[in-house]
């Protein structure tokens, strides 16, 4: 990657959708994933650091609400299983992220009903 | 420990067995203590062969590294449950964060778990919905996008 461009300018391609994504997001920040399908490559070894050799697309799996502020989305790579988090960013897709944050609920394990009589 | 009252679960039959996981709790033991809530929990849970997490308080130990019961995590660390996801099958697993080196890890619900804590981690990130709030098409203080509070 050249240095004499700006850093706003740099784009990857989404290992899923193909749409050319912007590095940085509008706050700044450098993306870990897609904001349209919210996909993203596994380039980070988590259990070991640095980086990874693996380089396959990681799907998102679940939302995390941590205490201190954020939604982050939990990402599972499709080759080796690896999960990985990453903070939400401003523009990404609402729709996958609520979709993602209700969908235990449509389907719970346990009948909800009988909560009421707890 | 008191009596346990499992609720009815809806799951369909699993057409796979599990593989075995290789006890390598102290030798005899048929339980081991929760790190966090310090509850007696058996070893044998019902639903599935790899018990992991208490099912008090879903609480897990940072033991295993790859597959259920190698022992090859060297880190030891408390997990709290951070959120949940579920299988296309409609399984739900507790995604489980190390609170000493931050590595995550997913494990499959147990029959026995406690449904409070349960529905309280699927309800979390519509709790807190600190992204969904700062969106200035929605109306601030709305709980869920898209209805008026």
């Amino acid at each position: 990657m050249s240095t004499t461009f700006p850093r706003v300018t740099e784009t990857f391609d989404c290992v899923r959708c193909g749409l050319t994504v912007t590095t940085f997001g509008p706050d700044g920040e450098r993306r870990h994933h897609c904001p349209a399908c919210l996909h993203s490559r596994h380039v980070l070894d988590q259990a070991e650091g640095g980086p990874s050799e693996c380089r396959a697309a990681m799907t998102p799996i679940s939302i995390a609400a941590p205490r201190d502020g954020g939604w982050r989305v939990i990402h599972r790579c499709t080759r080796c299983g690896q999960l990985a988090s990453a903070p939400v960013h401003a523009d990404d897709n609402r729709l996958i992220l609520v979709r993602m944050a209700v969908r235990p609920l449509a389907q719970p394990p346990f009948p909800l009903e009988t909560l009421g009589n707890l | 420990m008191g009596s346990v009252t499992v609720m009815p679960r809806r799951k369909p039959g699993r057409n796979r067995p599990q593989r075995p996981k290789p006890s390598l709790h102290a030798p005899g033991a048929d339980a081991f203590r929760c790190a966090h809530c310090r509850l007696d929990v058996p070893l044998a849970a019902p639903g599935t062969a790899h018990r992991n997490h208490c099912p008090h308080c879903l609480t897990s130990l940072h033991l295993d590294r790859d597959v259920p019961g190698d022992r090859r995590a060297a880190c030891g660390g408390r997990m709290r449950p951070i959120s949940l996801t579920t299988r296309p099958d409609g399984e739900w697993l507790i995604i489980h964060e190390c609170a000493a080196c931050g590595t995550l890890s997913a494990n499959r619900i147990a029959g026995d778990d406690n449904p409070l804590p349960l529905i309280r981690l699927a309800l979390r990130p519509l709790t807190t919905p600190h992204l969904l709030a700062s969106d200035p098409r929605l109306s601030p203080g709305s709980a869920f996008p898209g209805i008026p509070s």
